[in-house]
């Protein structure tokens, strides 16, 4: 215990006493709350996910000159989906279980800090996300990393060595382990960053595709990542929607949180959106008669208790994979703190962020068909009727790869704005037998998809109204977006065009063909006096064996600014 | 490396061998299930369980988890005949660079019998260019 509180003086001491060193201040609280500007500290910008930077240097004016600053490499083997965040002009990336620093003036790296995967790490869907991370959190003078096998990191921002390494395996949450060497391969796979608020790390824990365990976010402490407190997606016994569940069916039923959330730090309070039920078919958990509460849900917690404030479930019984990980924004709408939440499911959703109660869905998508429209409930009206075990498909208007995914969208309070990296996509969807193999529970249910197309939007807040699109014309989600109060939005297409539009018109401004595939948000700061906007780019374009950016793997980060 | 040890050696690669050999000569030269409608019908349901999630529902390698670093393969011009099939089901496959197999080896946990059924319902996708009997040789 003595120990223990040493340790803690010792953090708290770092947290307020570093200054003058190379890499700068440690980050404060003050820091954390900030917007961002010279600095991206949060993966999604500020705390309410807007995306949005105060800088202005770069703007209409001079947004036509600008120029590469520097490209680096830090080999990824897979998809580049993390936001970069950057603090007093360093860049923090995290890619296959590493984590980089790069100086952002130049791009060179400062240090590398690896994280060697366990040997017997494999498993249902695990090459799939081996290597992906969508962000770190900044505190105090530490990187804070999760790696893919369920462990928090707390990395000196100047050194690049480990403080300490929270394994959270005795807590529950095992990674998956491979076929040929274990009977048990259900465990937690980690692609989400963590995200960093006044006294906690919130690490969100996510194995709803790797045999479907349920879901937690928990809330860390900064000196040790020992629990402090753990909050269920899905509602136990007694909480408000925990009969919505066969008792049974919760402990594999998924629901896990593996997109960054948001944070209001007047009511000190998370919010998350969630993966679908698990298995995809339905019939282990009510047949998409039970409304699953908690998954496909958007859900809001305390970060000083972990108590969970409410859940609102966005697709109820999910039968579809409409699962809706998406950031909740937060907006401040006739006076109210509200959420704004782009999703699969083609639609906006509207909450109020105080007590969850729906307030309206806008459709975003040209073609949608699986539903009629949300009533004022809040509910689906007029689901189209589900395939049946073995029988033939349906087709549906979006298909799961339609819609908003988890390609980070924007905010703009200047313009009222909000940028939708979406895409039009259908499927069609059958059911099958639920197989379970190496003990994990397969999800009984295929797609065949037919990809539409790259479609980036700017929707009026208020009206719910399109103000503008650009229609990429390939299949795809760009990999995020940027806005800025220089009046830009800033994005890179799936094929990897960067791009730089007028944010109230969408008058392009600037593009370059980059030739990578993105698949994560841009961001920008300030480094050596300039303004900079940088890009990560890695991966395949489009969806599996989508052919038609002919375009192959590749891996590299840029940067532009204006001289 | 002493004598013995190098004698060792060439007795455990040659033991090695010998089993590699014994697994290849257990598989059948043809699917022995190719054309019969009832394996066919429950190997399209494996199929559609296990496989479609990464190789897609239609198998042209369109699957939700078929993005990354590599590209699962379109198993409608699947070409290298039905013992190679066999033998990357059970042993995965491994790209350079990368500390985990692209894709998994299932051999431990799908049954030799899963494996042909699913086979003979992907010969019933072939399209030109696909040989599911002798293989290309590289």
């Amino acid at each position: 215990m003595k120990q223990f509180k040493l340790r803690q003086l010792a953090w708290c001491i770092s947290l307020v006493g570093l200054s003058g060193a190379a890499f700068g201040q440690a980050v404060d609280d003050a820091a954390l709350a900030a917007e961002a500007g010279d600095n991206w500290i949060h993966t999604n910008g500020n705390y309410a996910a807007h995306r949005f930077s105060t800088l202005e240097k770069i703007n209409a004016s001079n947004a036509g000159k600008l120029k590469v600053a520097w490209v680096a490499t830090v080999g990824g083997k897979t998809d580049a989906q993390a936001t970069p965040s950057v603090h007093n002009g360093v860049i923090y990336f995290p890619q296959d279980n590493k984590v980089f620093a790069l100086d952002g003036k130049s791009g060179k790296i400062l240090w590398k800090y690896e994280h060697k995967m366990p040997d017997d790490w494999g498993g249902y869907n695990v090459p799939f996300f081996t290597g992906k991370h969508r962000g770190v959190a900044l505190y105090g003078d530490s990187v804070y990393f999760l790696s893919n096998d369920v462990k928090l990191h707390a990395i000196d921002m100047k050194t690049g060595k480990a403080k300490f390494v929270k394994d959270y395996a005795p807590d529950g949450f095992q990674y998956p382990k491979d076929f040929a060497k274990s009977k048990e391969s259900n465990g937690y796979c980690i692609t989400v960053g963590p995200m960093a608020v006044p006294g906690a790390i919130i690490v969100p824990l996510n194995a709803t595709d790797t045999g479907g365990l349920p879901g937690y976010v928990l809330g860390a402490d900064p000196a040790n990542g020992n629990i402090k407190w753990k909050a269920n997606m899905i509602p136990a016994k007694g909480e408000p929607g925990g009969d919505t569940w066969p008792e049974e069916a919760k402990a594999y039923g998924g629901a896990g949180p593996w997109i960054i959330g948001s944070y209001d730090p007047e009511t000190k309070t998370y919010f998350t959106g969630t993966a679908n039920a698990y298995e995809w078919n339905p019939k282990n958990r009510g047949g998409g008669k039970l409304d699953n509460v908690g998954a496909a849900s958007i859900v809001a917690m305390n970060t000083e208790s972990g108590k969970v404030n409410w859940r609102w479930t966005g697709v109820p019984g999910d039968p579809w994979d409409f699962d809706i990980p998406q950031t909740p924004i937060l907006i401040k709408m006739n006076g109210k703190t509200t959420i704004v939440q782009p999703n699969k499911t083609g639609f906006t959703h509207y909450l109020d962020a105080a007590t969850g109660k729906f307030l309206r869905a806008d459709k975003f998508m040209d073609k949608l068909d699986w539903i009629k429209g949300y009533g004022e409930d809040g509910r689906p009206q007029g689901m189209i009727a589900l395939p049946k075990e073995g029988g033939d498909p349906v087709t549906i208007f979006p298909g799961l790869l339609g819609g908003v995914n988890m390609y980070p969208n924007a905010y703009n309070p200047k313009t009222g704005l909000m940028y939708l990296a979406s895409s039009e996509s259908s499927m069609k969807y059958g059911f099958e037998e639920i197989k379970v193999i190496s003990n994990v529970r397969h999800f009984g249910a295929y797609q065949e998809f037919t990809f539409g197309n790259e479609i980036n939007r700017a929707m009026d807040v208020k009206s719910g109204k399109e103000a503008w699109r650009s229609d990429e014309g390939k299949p795809g989600y760009a990999g995020g977006m940027l806005t800025t109060a220089g009046g830009l939005t800033i994005w890179t297409t799936q094929g990897g065009t960067f791009k730089v539009a007028d944010a109230k018109s969408g008058k392009l401004l600037y593009s370059q063909d980059l030739g990578v595939a993105a698949k994560a948000g841009p961001a920008t700061y300030t480094a050596g006096g300039k303004q900079m906007i940088v890009q990560a780019l890695g991966g395949t374009p489009g969806f599996g064996r989508d052919e038609a950016h002919k375009a192959e793997f590749g891996h590299m980060i840029v940067a532009y600014t204006v001289e | 490396m002493n004598f013995k040890a190098v004698l060792s050696s060439a007795l455990m690669l040659g033991v090695f061998l010998l089993g590699a050999q014994a697994n290849a000569q257990d598989v059948p030269e043809a699917n022995p299930y190719s054309g019969d409608e009832a394996k066919i019908r429950s190997g399209k349901s494996d199929y559609r369980a296990i496989c479609s999630l990464c190789h897609g529902g239609r198998a042209d390698g369109a699957g939700e988890r078929g993005t990354g670093a590599s590209t699962p393969a379109d198993l409608r011009k699947f070409n290298k005949g039905f013992r190679r099939y066999v033998d990357i089901v059970k042993n995965g496959v491994q790209k350079p660079g990368r500390d985990i197999k692209d894709m998994p080896a299932w051999g431990g946990v799908i049954d030799d019998e899963t494996i042909y059924k699913i086979g003979a319902f992907l010969e019933t996708l072939a399209i030109e260019g696909a040989d599911w009997k002798e293989g290309k040789k590289n």
